[in-house]
C-alpha cells in the first residue's frame, strides 16, 4: 500500500506541487519564528543569578569637582545612613554599568596566551551579599584584599568554562588590565537581561573613593512597601545635597527590559498562529475539494473491497506524503543554519525548532486531511460510483 | 451462486417515496451468464448493486456464494466483495493517475498479497484480455474498448466467483462492444465465471444463457 500511495502521489505531482510549496514556505516561516522563540525562551530559562525583588538602584549624580576624599566620605556617610533605615538590609556601590542598564563594558587581550574576551562589572566588597550572588568556588573579596599584591577579581562560570575548562582557577593570576588574582566564581550573572546570552564576565573591585561608583544597589527587607522610596529619597538628597538622582526598582527594570523581547516574540507567535490557521483553512478547503472530486474513485475502491478505514488511511497518508516532501525540502534548508553556524544561536535550538515545526505541521496536516477523508470514506459505494 | 428473495428497494426523500425494486425473486446458478434488461430507470443497476453488496435493499434476503450477508458489518461486507465479486462498469471507472497495471492490481491491494505476486496476477489478467503490451500506459492513452478490457482484467484479477457487469458495452461502438462480449463469454465458458450483466442491447443479451427483464422495478420475465 505504501508503494501504491507513493505511486499515486508521484503521478499527481503537478496537482501536489502547490500544496508542497505551501507546506515548504509555511515550514520555513514557522521554523524562523520558532528558532527565535526557542532561543529566547531557553535564555529566559537560565537564571539571572542575582536578586531583583526587594532591590532598588539609585543612579547617583555627583559633583564633578569632588576629590577622592570627598567621594569616600560621601559614600561612607550615604551607606551608613541608608543602612540605618529600617527597611534596608544592605547596600552596595556599583559603577554606572549595572543590571538592565542597557550598557556593557567589555575588554579583550592576548596577554594570557589566548584571546580573552570578557565583560567587566565594577562593584564593591558588599555586592555578593547584597545581590545574593551564588558563589560556586572561592569567596567574594573583602576590603583588605584590595591591598594585596594582585588586585582581586571574581569571574562567572561562563568565563571559567570558556577559558579554563576543568583547571583550578582559584588564586590563579590572569592578565586583565594588569595582573589580577581570581578569588571566586559565581554561578550566573546575567545582568544585561533575562533574554540575553550570558557572556564571560569578570567582577572588578573599586574602592569607595573611586569616582566611578555612581550607582547604589539597595537591598530591602522582604515586602517593603513602595512608600519607602520617599524616605530613601530624602536621605539621599540630604547626604548628596542633590535632587537629580534616579531611584528605580530592579524588578521593574527587569520587567521593562524583558517586555522589549516578550512583545515582539508574542506578536511573531500570534502572526504564526494566524499563518497556521490560514494554512490549515486553505489546506482543509483544498483537501476537501480534492477528496470530493475523487468520490467516484472512493466508490470504486469501496466496491473493490476497501474498508472505510483503509480509504481514510490511504487519503490521509497521501496528504501526509505530500506534506512530508515539502517539509523534507524545507528541513534540508533549515539544517544548513546550525551546520554552517550562520547565526550566533546554539545549534540545538535550531534542531528543537525543526522538531517543533515538523510536529506542528504534521498535526495540522493530519487534522485537515483526516476529517474530509473520513467523511468521504463513509459514503455508500453505489452513491459515489453514480456521481461520476 | 446468487439468491434473491423478495428484494425491495425504496428511495425516500422528505416528500417522495420511489419504489425502485418490487419483490424481486431471482436465483443465479454457478457458471451461469445472466443478462438483465429493461428500460432506463427500471431498477436494473439498483438490482446489480444490491447483488454486488454495494447498495442495501429495503427488504428481502440475499445469499451470495452461499453466504447470507444481511448481518455483515461494513468491514466484513467489504472483505466479502473483495474475495467473491468482480465489477465492470459502463464508464470503466479507471483511476486516471494510475497506470493500466496499477489499476488492475487495485483489488489485490486490499488483500494480503505481496507486491510481486500482485504484479504477476495483474500481468496474467491483462494477458487474458489481450492488453499485456499496454501495461505501463495510462487510461488517458487508451481507447474506450481498451479501457473496458482493463476494467475486465481488474474484475478477474482476484479470481472472484461472480462478475457483475453494468452495461459493459454501453459506451462502446458495436465492434468494440462485441470484443468485450467475446471476452466475457470466454471467461464464462473457459473459467466458469458466473456473470450477471445489465444491458440495453438485445443482441448482447441474447448471447447470454438467460435473460431477465425488469419493468418499473418488477421482474416481468
Amino acid at each position: 500500500m505504501i508503494k501504491h500511495i507513493l505511486t499515486l502521489v508521484w503521478n499527481k505531482k503537478r496537482t501536489n506541487m502547490l500544496m508542497m510549496l505551501e507546506i515548504f514556505l509555511a515550514f520555513l516561516i514557522l521554523f524562523s519564528v520558532f528558532t527565535f522563540a526557542i532561543n529566547f525562551l531557553r535564555m529566559y530559562q537560565s537564571p539571572l543569578g542575582f536578586a531583583t525583588r526587594d532591590a532598588l538602584l539609585v543612579q547617583l549624580m555627583l559633583d564633578d569637582g569632588m576629590d577622592s576624599v570627598a567621594h569616600l566620605e560621601m559614600r561612607q556617610q550615604l551607606r551608613r545612613e541608608v543602612e540605618l533605615l529600617p527597611a534596608v538590609q544592605t547596600t552596595s556601590f556599583n559603577s554606572g554599568v549595572t543590571m538592565f542598564s542597557g550598557s556593557m563594558w567589555t575588554t579583550s587581550n592576548n596577554d594570557n596566551g589566548f584571546l580573552l574576551e570578557t565583560c567587566i562589572y565594577h562593584a564593591d566588597e558588599q555586592f555578593a551579599a547584597a545581590a545574593s550572588l551564588n558563589l560556586v568556588e572561592g569567596r567574594w573579596p573583602e576590603v583588605s584584599d584590595q591591598n594585596n599584591k594582585y588586585a582581586p577579581v571574581v569571574i562567572n562560570r561562563r568565563l571559567r568554562e570558556a577559558y579554563f575548562g576543568d583547571k583550578p582557577v582559584i588564586d590563579s593570576i590572569i592578565m586583565l588590565d594588569g595582573e589580577k588574582k581570581i578569588m571566586g566564581v559565581v554561578d550566573h550573572f546575567k545582568y544585561q537581561g533575562e533574554f540575553e546570552t550570558e557572556r564571560p564576565l569578570t567582577f572588578f573591585f573599586l574602592p569607595l573613593h573611586d569616582e566611578n561608583l555612581r550607582t547604589l544597589y539597595v537591598r530591602l527587607k522582604p515586602n517593603t512597601p513602595p512608600e519607602f522610596e520617599e524616605e530613601l529619597n530624602k536621605t539621599i538628597a540630604r547626604v548628596t545635597r542633590r535632587r537629580d538622582f534616579v531611584i528605580s526598582s530592579v524588578d521593574a527594570d527587569r520587567v521593562r527590559q524583558s517586555r522589549q523581547v516578550w512583545v515582539p516574540m508574542i506578536t511573531a507567535l500570534l502572526i504564526c498562529g494566524f499563518l497556521i490557521l490560514n494554512v490549515a483553512l486553505g489546506l482543509f478547503g483544498v483537501l476537501y475539494y480534492n477528496i470530493s472530486k475523487r468520490r467516484a474513485e472512493i466508490g470504486l475502491r469501496r466496491a473493490l473491497g476497501a474498508t472505510q478505514g483503509a480509504i481514510t488511511r490511504q487519503f490521509t497518508a497521501e496528504v501526509m506524503v505530500v506534506a512530508a516532501a515539502g517539509m523534507l525540502l524545507a528541513i534540508l534548508i533549515a539544517v544548513q543554519f546550525p551546520l554552517l553556524a550562520v547565526f550566533d544561536v546554539p545549534a540545538e535550538n535550531f534542531y528543537w525548532s525543526i522538531l517543533a515545526t515538523t510536529i506542528l505541521i504534521l498535526l495540522v496536516v493530519l487534522i485537515c486531511a483526516f476529517s474530509p477523508s473520513r467523511q468521504a470514506a463513509a459514503v455508500q459505494p453505489a452513491v459515489a460510483l453514480h456521481e461520476e | 451462486m446468487i439468491k434473491l428473495e423478495n428484494i425491495n428497494k425504496v428511495y425516500r426523500t422528505d416528500t417522495i417515496e420511489t419504489l425502485a425494486l418490487n419483490t424481486i425473486n431471482l436465483a443465479v446458478a454457478q457458471g451461469e451468464f445472466l443478462s438483465i434488461m429493461g428500460p432506463s430507470g427500471c431498477g436494473k443497476s439498483t438490482l446489480l448493486n444490491i447483488m454486488g453488496l454495494i447498495d442495501e435493499p429495503s427488504g428481502g434476503r440475499i445469499e451470495v456464494a452461499g453466504q447470507v450477508v444481511a448481518n455483515y458489518n461494513s468491514k466484513a461486507t467489504a472483505r466479502f466483495r473483495n474475495q467473491h465479486l468482480g465489477f465492470i462498469f459502463q464508464s470503466f471507472h479507471l483511476i486516471n493517475d494510475l497506470s493500466v497495471i496499477d489499476n488492475v492490481e487495485l483489488p489485490l491491494l486490499y488483500r494480503q498479497v505481496s507486491g510481486k505476486e500482485r504484479r504477476q496476477l495483474a500481468q496474467v489478467a491483462l494477458e487474458q484480455v489481450g492488453l499485456k503490451n499496454r501495461m505501463s500506459h495510462f487510461p488517458g492513452q487508451l481507447s474506450g474498448g481498451q479501457k473496458q478490457r482493463v476494467a475486465i482484467a481488474r474484475s478477474i484479477v482476484g479470481r472472484p466467483n461472480i462478475i457483475l457487469a453494468d452495461e459493459p458495452t454501453g459506451n462502446l461502438d458495436s465492434v468494440m462492444g462485441n470484443e468485450i462480449m467475446d471476452i466475457l463469454l470466454r471467461l464464462n465458458a473457459e473459467d466458469g465465471a458466473t456473470i450477471v450483466m445489465v444491458t440495453h442491447d438485445e443482441s448482447m443479451a441474447r448471447r447470454t444463457h438467460r435473460l431477465v427483464r425488469l419493468f418499473d422495478g418488477s421482474q416481468v420475465q
